[in-house]
């Protein structure tokens, strides 16, 4: 879909944008302004998905919306793999993530993966964050293009 | 038929609000940056431009449109194939100066300004102003030097969005032109 | 319509309320607050009856002498508080629910305005016109 190749050619040149113009030693900032970037689009993303869903039992029912109606709507699959420790963490795996179909296996690319998943990461914290769960979200790649997002749920 | 999610959201029209959401956010974060409107602007052309580049190579592909015979051609591809290709409008081609040399690409639903409104105080920014810098990128890769740039916003009050593109030179051949 | 429509924050601060014209604003704000407390009731009364319908919309939440109160909450937790007038007994249930769609549907274009951060006031002119053709109808 040509409407998919632009949604993530900007992608790309927002995180050239940020690397362009923050310090070299300071790249910590920019994932963090990924991150951020990643967080209000999920704010905004989770208002509109929800807005004919019947209202969500608890924390394991709003999980499993973002494993499957949320993944699929901005990802066109769902979660391949859902888990819990029952204790406030998540692992979302999914076997093949949007982002990083395009790049190879390589370990320069394995190095380059935090910089691409910072801001998928922020718009899971933001989904979750509006819906009333406060977490840290991570992500780790392992074998290309298979990723781990790891949500740990903040009890106030 | 439109393919509905199991909660009643369109999966077309996601994508679109993912793009305008995303883009918003970008020019959102770059005023918190840079504090100056006209800084936004530059730094979106400049990220149009690298976006242009690699979007010309995947629009020719797609498209498999040979070389415009002239700029009332390259109009027509700009609005009728690559627009509606890649954000789903079809802009109206009007305004043409005397010369043929120029014209202006009236928009009437932006699709990046979908949920925006300005905050008072931005009357200089272009908010979209990222549209300039592909299609100079975009023609430039096709050998036209081409001035583009926005003259109406409806964002600001205007009654339509417009712009304004203007023929510069014909680019020499195999040369290729310099990022940034 | 409405005589008072109110939008209010998870954390139960209000974003926004309008009232028609009056000398006794307060009032409506009083009302308004009160109704909080019978949200919470509703909300968390939910889930003990798990074939219960989890409906967004609350339904009549109370009736003073002169007022019918409205609620409606969404899933990220954003409180909606319709006021009307009693004698307005014409409004049916299914017109009262159109009304807190169309300011559901707002409110979702407010948010994903990109220079709007959640939480704050709203002071969106597009948002305040849907509240206002509510007052006027």
């Amino acid at each position: 879909m040509a409407d998919e190749v632009i949604l993530e050619y900007l992608h790309m040149e927002i995180i050239s944008q940020f690397y362009r113009s923050c310090e070299k030693s300071d790249q910590d900032q920019c994932i963090a302004k990924l991150e951020s970037l990643g967080f209000r689009i999920g704010q905004s993303l989770v208002e509109r998905f929800t807005k004919e869903s019947p209202r969500f039992k608890d924390e394991l029912d709003t999980m499993k919306f973002i494993c499957k109606d949320f993944w699929n709507y901005v990802y066109k699959k769902q979660i391949d793999n859902l888990r819990t420790n029952h204790q406030g963490v998540y692992v979302l795996q999914d076997n093949k993530f949007r982002f990083l179909t395009q790049m190879s296996n390589g370990k320069q690319f394995m190095e380059a993966a935090p910089k691409f998943l910072a801001l998928p990461c922020g718009m899971i914290r933001g989904a979750l964050s509006n819906l009333g769960v406060n977490c840290v979200v991570t992500a780790e790649v392992s074998a290309m293009p298979a990723c781990k997002f790891q949500i740990q749920i903040q009890r106030a | 038929m439109s393919r509905q999610g199991t909660r009643g959201v369109d999966l077309r029209k996601v994508n679109g609000e993912l793009f305008s959401l995303t883009y918003g956010a970008l020019v959102a974060q770059l005023l918190k940056d840079y504090e100056d409107d006209e800084e936004v602007n530059k730094q979106l052309e400049k990220m149009g431009y690298n976006i242009g580049v690699r979007l010309i190579e995947d629009f020719l592909a797609r498209s498999n449109v040979g070389r415009c015979n002239d700029f009332r051609e390259t109009a027509d591809v700009i609005s009728k194939l690559a627009f509606k290709m890649y954000l789903g409008i079809q802009p109206v081609v009007s305004n043409w100066s005397a010369a043929g040399d120029e014209f202006s690409l009236l928009i009437e639903n932006n699709p990046l300004t979908d949920f925006v409104e300005l905050p008072p105080g931005h009357s200089q920014l272009n908010f979209s102003n990222i549209l300039c810098g592909v299609l100079k990128a975009a023609l430039e890769m096709v050998q036209m030097e081409v001035d583009v740039r926005f003259v109406q916003d409806t964002l600001k009050g205007d009654n339509i969005t417009e712009i304004r593109l203007k023929f510069v030179k014909r680019l020499e051949d195999a040369v290729p032109v310099g990022e940034d | 319509m409405a005589v008072c429509v109110a939008v209010i924050a998870k954390e139960n601060y209000p974003l926004f309320i309008k009232t028609i014209p009056t000398d006794n604003e307060l009032k409506f704000y009083y009302t308004v607050h009160t109704s909080l407390d019978v949200v919470e009731e509703k909300i968390s009364s939910v889930g003990k009856n798990t074939n219960e319908l989890r409906e967004l919309y609350l339904g009549l939440l109370y009736p003073t002498e002169d007022y019918k109160v409205y609620g409606y909450v969404t899933n990220t937790k954003v409180k909606f508080v319709i006021v009307v007038e009693s004698i307005n007994s014409s409004l049916r249930d299914n017109e009262i629910r159109s009304m807190f769609r169309k300011l559901h549907n707002a409110y979702v274009d407010m948010v994903c305005n990109p220079f709007y951060t959640p939480g704050e006031n709203i002071t969106s002119q597009k948002f305040e016109n849907v509240v206002m053709s509510m007052m006027h109808d």
